[in-house]
C-alpha cells in the first residue's frame, strides 16, 4: 500500500490541475491534453467520481507548501520532468515578478538551474519569464552577483 | 546542484559545467602572460595568480635567459605554474577568457568559442602577415618574443643562380695543388702522392670565380662565367625568386608589433587593443630583472653604461612595442612600475556589466 501512494498523490495534483483548468475556462478534451490523461479520467474527476478525498487532502497540502518544497514534491512525486513543470504551473498559488540587476554577468548558472526552464540568456543578461516561475527562489540564492530578485505578486 | 568538473593536464587545466548547455573553461599555461587581469575582474574572486615577480626573479638568480639574447621571455622548459581556477567558485561567466589580452583562457558554449559570438565583447586588434609583400627574410622570426612566427623559405637552386664552365686539361696539369688552395668555395680537390696524381673539380660548389683559372702555373684550367661573360641572358629570373610561407600562431601572438616594426616590406601588420602609459620610476628601482623576464613584447631590458660615472636609468623601454599588460608591475616587488590603459579598442556589448568590467581596466 505505502510504495502506491505517490501514484495516488500524482491522482490527487492531477485532479486539483483539472479542477483549475476547469475553472480557467477549459473544456474536458483541452484538460486531457494538458495533463495528458484520458478524457474519461477527467471526466471522472470533475464528476467528483472514483477519487480518494484523502490524496487530494495530500496533494492540497503539497501546493500550501513554501513554493520550492512544493517543486521538490511535485517532482519527486510525478517524476517526469515535463508534467512536473504543467502541475506546478498550473498549481501554484501565486504569480511572481522576477528583477535582474545590471550586474548580472550572463554566467548560465541560473539558466542551468532552472527546473522550470523560466530563464534564458539575452545579451549577456538572463531574462526570466515570470509566467513560468515557480518562485522556488534556487536563482536568485544561488547567483553569484546576487543579480536576482524574485517577488511575490500579492492578490488583491 | 550542477557541479563543475576539472580535468588537470600538466599545467593546463579544463573546467566544465554541463546542463542545458556545455560550458568549457580552458587555460594553456604556455600562452598565459602573467597579467593578472583575468584575476583582477573576476566576479566571484575564483582565479588566483601565482606570484609571478618570485617566479621571473628565480629565474633571472638560476639561469637568466639574457641580455643580449632576443628571446629571453619564454619560459619553456620547467614552465611554471601561472594561475589556478577554484572549480568549486567558477560559475563559467567567461569574463577572464573574453578579458584575457591573449587566448590563455579560452570559454566555450556547446563548443563555441565566446571570442566568436557577437554577444560577447571582444578586443579589436590583430596581427598578420601578407604573404604577397612578405620576402621570407625571417627578421620578424627572429624578433618576435613569444617565438610565434615561422618563416619557411625555399630558397632558388644555387645552379640556377651561378652558372659557367669548368673543365681541366689533365695533360697539362701538373698536380700542383695551387689551384686548390686559392679556391674559396673548396671545390677543388687535388692529390698529389706520387703515382696517384688526380685533381678533381666539384661542379655543384664551383662559383666559377674563375681564381683557379687565373692562379694555374700551367694554364691546365679552362673556365667561364656565363654571367660575366654573357650579362644576364642566362639567368631565368623566376628561378631567382625566394618563395615561402608564413605562419602566424595567433595564440601565442601578442600583437606587440615587433614583427611590424622590423619588417623590410609592408607585409607584418599589427594593432593593438590597448592603449596607454608605462612608468618607471627609476629611484624604486632595484635592478631585480623581475620585469625584464615577465615582459612578454620585450619591451625592458637593462642599461649596459658605456663609460664610469654615468647616471643613467637602470630599466630601458622600447614603448611602441608595449601592450600596456601590466605583467611587469605585477611582478615588480618594490611597485617601481606604473601601467596605465587610457583607452581600449573594442567591439560594443550591451551588458552594463561587461562594459563596467572594461572599463575597470582603465584605472
Amino acid at each position: 500500500m505505502v510504495n502506491k501512494m505517490p501514484k495516488h498523490i500524482a491522482s490527487g495534483l492531477k485532479y486539483l490541475a483539472a479542477v483549475k483548468l476547469k475553472e480557467q475556462g477549459h473544456n474536458q478534451q483541452k484538460i486531457a491534453e494538458e495533463l495528458d490523461i484520458d478524457r474519461s479520467t477527467v471526466s471522472h474527476y470533475l464528476n467528483g467520481r472514483n477519487l480518494s478525498w484523502n490524496s487530494i487532502d495530500v496533494a492540497k497540502t503539497i501546493t500550501d507548501l513554501y513554493p520550492k518544497d512544493f517543486l521538490t514534491m511535485v517532482q519527486a512525486i510525478i517524476q517526469d520532468p515535463e508534467k512536473s513543470r504543467k502541475i506546478v504551473i498550473i498549481c501554484k498559488k501565486y504569480e511572481y515578478d522576477a528583477f535582474v540587476d545590471d550586474s548580472c554577468i550572463g554566467c548560465g548558472l541560473c539558466v542551468d538551474l532552472c527546473f522550470m526552464k523560466s530563464i534564458t540568456l539575452v545579451s549577456l543578461k538572463a531574462q526570466i519569464n515570470s509566467i513560468h516561475c515557480c518562485g522556488c527562489q534556487t536563482c536568485e540564492n544561488e547567483c553569484p552577483t546576487n543579480s536576482i530578485k524574485i517577488l511575490e505578486i500579492e492578490d488583491d | 546542484m550542477i557541479k563543475n568538473m576539472k580535468e588537470s593536464k600538466g599545467n593546463d587545466f579544463d573546467i566544465k559545467r554541463a546542463a542545458e548547455e556545455v560550458r568549457n573553461l580552458s587555460f594553456n599555461n604556455h600562452v598565459c602572460i602573467g597579467c593578472g587581469i583575468c584575476e583582477s575582474t573576476c566576479p566571484v574572486e575564483a582565479i588566483d595568480l601565482k606570484d609571478m615577480g618570485a617566479i621571473s626573479r628565480n629565474k633571472f638568480n638560476t639561469e637568466f635567459s639574457g641580455h643580449d639574447k632576443l628571446n629571453q621571455n619564454i619560459i619553456e622548459d620547467n614552465e611554471d605554474l601561472k594561475l589556478t581556477i577554484d572549480e568549486h567558485k567558477c560559475v563559467l561567466c567567461g569574463m577572464c577568457s573574453g578579458l584575457c589580452p591573449v587566448d590563455a583562457l579560452k570559454l566555450t558554449i556547446d563548443d563555441t568559442p565566446i571570442r566568436e559570438m557577437d554577444i560577447y565583447p571582444h578586443y579589436n586588434d590583430y596581427a598578420r602577415i601578407d604573404d604577397d609583400e612578405c620576402i621570407y627574410c625571417q627578421k620578424c622570426q627572429t624578433a618576435c618574443p613569444r617565438d610565434a612566427i615561422i618563416i619557411e623559405r625555399n630558397l632558388p637552386k644555387r645552379s640556377d643562380l651561378v652558372t659557367g664552365e669548368i673543365d681541366v686539361t689533365e695533360d697539362k696539369c701538373i698536380y700542383c695543388g695551387i689551384c686548390a688552395e686559392m679556391c674559396p668555395a673548396e671545390a677543388i680537390e687535388v692529390d698529389r702522392e706520387t703515382g696517384k696524381e688526380s685533381i678533381v673539380i666539384d661542379k655543384d660548389k664551383c662559383v666559377y670565380c674563375l681564381v683557379c683559372k687565373k692562379s694555374c702555373p700551367t694554364n691546365a684550367i679552362d673556365a667561364l662565367c656565363r654571367i660575366c661573360s654573357y650579362g644576364e641572358y642566362d639567368i631565368n629570373p623566376e628561378n631567382a625568386i625566394v618563395l615561402g610561407s608564413s605562419v602566424l600562431d595567433q595564440e601565442l601572438c601578442v600583437k606587440c608589433g615587433w614583427c611590424e616594426g622590423v619588417c623590410p616590406t609592408n607585409a607584418a601588420k599589427t594593432k593593438k587593443a590597448f592603449e596607454g602609459t608605462l612608468e618607471i620610476d627609476q629611484d624604486k628601482c632595484q635592478t631585480c630583472g623581475a620585469c625584464i623576464d615577465i615582459c612578454p613584447c620585450n619591451v625592458l631590458s637593462f642599461v649596459v653604461p658605456t663609460g664610469p660615472g654615468q647616471k643613467l636609468d637602470k630599466i630601458l623601454k622600447k614603448e611602441e612595442y608595449c601592450i600596456r599588460c601590466g605583467a611587469c608591475a605585477k611582478a615588480c616587488p618594490n611597485d617601481a612600475i606604473t601601467v596605465k590603459i587610457t583607452n581600449i579598442d573594442h567591439t560594443p556589448t550591451n551588458s552594463k556589466t561587461w562594459i563596467n568590467a572594461l572599463n575597470a581596466l582603465k584605472n
